[in-house]
């Protein structure tokens, strides 16, 4: 896997969104996310709309985000009518909150998605207007600070633990089909 | 505590023993409303700290969580401060607490522009008309200005009175602005209290506002039936001189009309507006025309209809002056909030002025007289028109195509599109002659023109987009209902019980900016969808504007097709952003017509009634601006729910309940004293929904209150499933904490609910006379709070 030497630069996609003292650390290496995640005891996956009408490849990131999480044993909080396309998929593993609620919820030490499923110290995230995913992670950085973040989208946000840079669509999908090969799904 | 009324006595020419005085005017004392005997609430002119507890019961149960944009604080050189992992700044603050600092500025700001709108308007009008003349809301409202009444105590009758209201708003203002100040307050909940303070006195200005102006200018007056306007690009009447009016203070557009008629000029002007003064001008005058919401100012000024282009003040893109210099559009700043940078003319020759405007010696001029704003503006636009010749900067799409091979593809263009709109892309189609694309981006673009900004090859690409979509918008006209102003008492004794009890389920306000994430479309869906099932809808400001824009089959917009009048299925435009307390005095009103509850300075237990009983949801699909905050912190002290489009999340702060904790979800019975469970409703107090799909389900699931009955319950209940069911795929799980008894069940859906109540070991609950506060129990069984 090639990803690492050719991607663009770890700044924020979007200008102006710059954050403060920190940023988050580049995911050079998609392995990490597998060995972030084998270490994190509750790890959680945030799925928003834009999850509705992205692809990887051929796949629907629905799809892929069904086999992420089947693979890997981490539940799925879908947001807004992004749930309907998990439960169209007979998924069950899939839990309905707004974006602004989780956001809220996950700086409560104490919440779990469901009983036995958390605290959690691992959150993943994907398909939210890049502002939105922003803010999110903001509120988590700031005031969650018992969870770390990953996002997985194609572009760098600051205010994640983790991220990709700024990513070409073809090295994104690489990037997103070798942390599926590492969790155990389908290559 | 009696109403601070001053009298005074005004004369041309005074003979004293001291001497002879002209224009002398006396103020004497204070005067007292004898004649209104409703008695005075616990809580007149509230200061900063006088509804804290109330605030404290509200941020209690929803609690704010902040999404900082800045991890750093430098307001002060003490800083820059690094906030962040819990350190704190030189003063003290941690990063929740500069949150919340953030918040009460923004809420300060957005107060202050609505204030001193108001504060020129009263003055203006009082030199005109003078202090004495009366107010009025129009036939058939009697409880005029209720939120007024409801805060200061004071009914206020006459401009004087107006300006009475105001000198106490002003002192509020500054006492708020200055907690922001380094070293002053140091809670997060505290300055979150005082956001609310800023929001419920930005409420007070903007009735003002509201009220001096449809008393004076000619306004509809509580008209349902409000005319039809002509909007849209189209609209305008391109043989004729035009004017833009861009603002939110009508009266230098008022000056203009006037002038026009005056001197029957009206066959060679077409007067237009963009913003707030759009709609307000057309509530002057309705043969005045509305080109669109906010975020169409540069595509008109550089399409080169607009003759001429006059700023007021608000939301008003401040390097407008540039652009209409690039049509030879002169233009004329008539604030002194926003002088443009602009010459100073006003005490210049009206032909002189005109002439150096003509002659384009001059690109604009700033003029702070009103009357010859109107002069000016007329005589220039009909002078101007030939020498410009409908000079327009939209580039050729030949250009386009010539220009566009030098795309660097640097992307830039697109990362500082608020939208990440594909505007490379489309750049790079136009190479080919290929203009589809650019004419998508315009659809979805919000007109800020960052994409100009950022590309290293300065093109003009919303320019581009406009020519792009040139076709559409050169077609683009539909009719809008004015603002009509106050609902009438009639239509609240009408509507109060089935509101209050559920059986409309609910009233639904869209208002606010136009800064959508994908368009204007989804405000009007939402508006028709919770139209056909009788909610009643109620709309102001370029929201308002954008609703319109959508056609059915027959061609119709929706006014056309709906009532304005406050009830079940109709679609109500108040007016402008200065109209939005007629929403929350809507609300008010309920408590005083239907439950006789007093308003007079009884700010905490009308809220506490609105809160637990109407269910009455905000919604701001685009919001942008301070003032937006400042609206919806007046809601939330209210105990409103707001719901705001994607980008409102930058406002950094959401006001979230928690359902799943049932500690947070305990009233007050009245009848009782006992605290009782109630549904979590409404959830959330302040909430960035991230599509429109979410925002339905939302404000369906945010009009159930505690006091529904059974059947109102029940339909609530209905819609909610029905749109959860539709978006989010399946019965939502959460039905039986909605449920008190059996007849909360709507009737369809038994079997799955009971499914649901069984599998949840659901118990009866009693449905209590809610309220927050123990002071309302029958009997006086609580003490102060």
């Amino acid at each position: 896997m090639e990803v690492a030497s050719k991607m663009m630069r770890a700044e924020p996609w979007q200008t102006a969104e710059v954050c403060g003292p920190t940023k988050a650390q580049e995911l050079k290496k998609p392995v990490v996310v597998g060995a972030l995640l084998k270490k994190a005891k509750h790890p959680l996956l945030i799925v928003g709309a834009n999850a509705l009408t992205e692809k990887t490849r051929k796949k629907s990131m629905i799809d892929y985000f069904i086999e992420l999480s089947t693979a890997a044993k981490i539940p799925v909080v879908a947001t807004s009518n992004t749930i309907k396309a998990f439960k169209e998929k007979n998924f069950d593993n899939v839990y309905s909150h707004g974006v602004m609620e989780i956001a809220g919820k996950l700086q409560d030490p104490d919440w779990m998605v469901a009983p036995k499923k958390g605290p959690h110290d691992l959150v993943m995230t994907f398909g939210y207007p890049y502002y939105m995913e922003w803010l999110m992670l903001s509120a988590l950085i700031n005031f969650a600070p018992q969870i770390k973040t990953i996002t997985l989208g194609r572009y760098f946000q600051p205010h994640a633990t983790w991220s990709f840079p700024n990513l070409k669509k073809q090295k994104w999908n690489d990037a997103l089909k070798e942390i599926l090969s590492i969790l155990g799904g389908t290559k | 505590m009696t109403e601070q009324k001053r009298a005074r006595i005004k004369a041309d020419k005074l003979d004293t023993g001291f001497g002879s005085f002209r224009n002398v005017e006396v103020t004497i004392g204070k005067v007292i409303d004898e004649d209104w005997d409703e008695p005075m609430g616990p809580t007149p002119m509230p200061g900063v700290t006088t509804l804290r507890d109330w605030d404290h019961k509200l941020l209690t149960k929803y609690e704010p969580s902040y999404m900082p944009a800045c991890q750093l604080c430098c307001l002060c050189t003490f800083g820059k401060c690094d906030l962040t992992g819990g350190k704190r700044g030189a003063c003290g603050l941690d990063i929740k607490a500069q949150s919340a600092r953030i918040v009460l500025a923004a809420c300060n700001i957005g107060c202050a522009a609505h204030l001193a709108h108001a504060r020129h308007l009263v003055d203006h009008l009082i030199h005109e008309f003078g202090p004495r003349y009366q107010l009025t809301q129009g036939e058939g409202v009697d409880i005029e200005a209720p939120v007024s009444r409801l805060v200061t105590g004071i009914r206020p009758r006459t401009l004087d009175d107006a300006s009475s209201i105001l000198d106490y708003c002003e002192t509020q203002l500054t006492h708020t602005l200055s907690a922001v100040h380094t070293g002053q307050e140091g809670s997060w909940i505290d300055f979150e209290s005082k956001a609310f303070h800023a929001g419920m006195v930005d409420q007070v200005g903007m009735e003002i506002a509201d009220l001096v102006q449809i008393s004076t200018m000619g306004f509809p007056q509580s008209d349902p039936e409000a005319p039809l306007v002509e909007a849209g690009m189209a609209s305008m009447d391109q043989s004729k001189a035009n004017i833009l009016c861009i603002g939110h203070n009508v009266v230098p557009a008022a000056a203009i009309t006037d002038y026009a008629m005056e001197h029957n000029l009206q066959n060679k002007l077409d007067v237009s507006g963009i913003c707030c003064t759009a709609w307000d001008i057309t509530r002057h005058d309705a043969k005045a025309k509305i080109v669109g919401p906010i975020s169409w100012q540069l595509r008109f000024v550089r399409s080169g209809i607009a003759d001429v282009v006059v700023v007021d003040e608000q939301c008003i893109r401040t390097d407008i002056a540039q652009h209409a210099q690039k049509v030879n559009a002169p233009v004329i700043a008539t604030c002194d909030k926003s002088c443009m940078g602009l010459p100073d003319r006003t005490n210049d020759d009206v032909d002189d002025i005109v002439a150096d405007l003509v002659s384009f010696k001059v690109p604009g001029v700033f003029i702070g007289d009103h009357n010859k704003v109107g002069e000016v503006v007329v005589k220039t636009a009909i002078a101007v028109k030939p020498k410009r010749k409908g000079k327009t900067s939209l580039p050729s799409k030949k250009k386009i195509q010539e220009l566009a091979q030098a795309c660097r593809q640097c992307s830039e263009c697109r990362r500082a599109c608020p939208n990440d709109q594909p505007i490379m892309e489309a750049v790079l189609a136009a190479q080919e002659a290929n203009f589809g694309p650019l004419g998508d981006v315009y659809d979805e673009c919000i007109g800020c023109a960052r994409c100009e900004s950022a590309c290293p090859n300065e093109y003009d690409l919303h320019s581009w987009m406009v020519t792009a979509a040139k076709d559409r918008w050169m077609n683009e006209s539909y009719l809008v209902r004015t603002g009509r102003g106050a609902i009438k008492d009639t239509e609240i004794r009408a509507v109060g019980q089935p509101v209050v009890f559920g059986e409309i389920p609910g009233v639904i306000a869209h208002v606010g900016c136009a800064n959508y994430p994908d368009g204007g479309r989804a405000i009007h869906d939402m508006c028709e969808e919770f139209a056909q099932r009788r909610f009643i809808i109620v709309l102001s400001g370029c929201a308002a504007m954008t609703v319109g824009t959508i056609k059915d089959d027959e061609g119709k917009s929706i006014y056309e097709r709906r009532s304005g009048h406050f009830d079940a299925g109709g679609v109500v435009n108040v007016g402008s952003c200065v109209s939005n307390p007629h929403i929350a005095g809507a609300a008010i009103k309920i408590a005083s017509i239907f439950a006789k509850r007093n308003l007079r300075g009884n700010y905490e237990e009308i809220a506490d009634y609105i809160h637990n009983r109407v269910g009455a949801v905000g919604i701001s699909w685009g919001a942008m601006s301070q003032k937006a905050a400042s609206i919806a912190s007046g809601f939330w002290r209210l105990g409103v729910p707001v719901i705001v489009g994607p980008h409102g999340a930058k406002y950094r702060r959401m006001l979230l309940g928690r359902a799943d904790r049932a500690k947070d979800w305990m009233v007050y019975d009245a009848r009782t004293g006992n605290e009782v469970q109630i549904a979590p409703g409404p959830e959330h107090l302040f909430y960035a929904v991230e599509n429109m799909e979410e925002c339905m389900v939302l404000t369906a699931k945010l009009a159930i209150r505690p006091n529904d009955t059974a059947r109102g319950r029940a339909i609530k209940l209905s819609h909610y499933i029905d749109l959860h069911e539709r978006y989010k795929g399946y019965f939502p799980d959460d039905v039986h904490t909605f449920i008190r008894r059996e007849t909360d069940i709507p009737i369809t859906l038994k079997d799955k609910i009971h499914a649901q109540m069984k599998e949840n070991k659901w118990k009866e609950r009693p449905i209590p006379d809610p309220t927050l506060l123990k002071r309302m129990v029958f009997g006086g069984n609580g003490g102060s709070k």
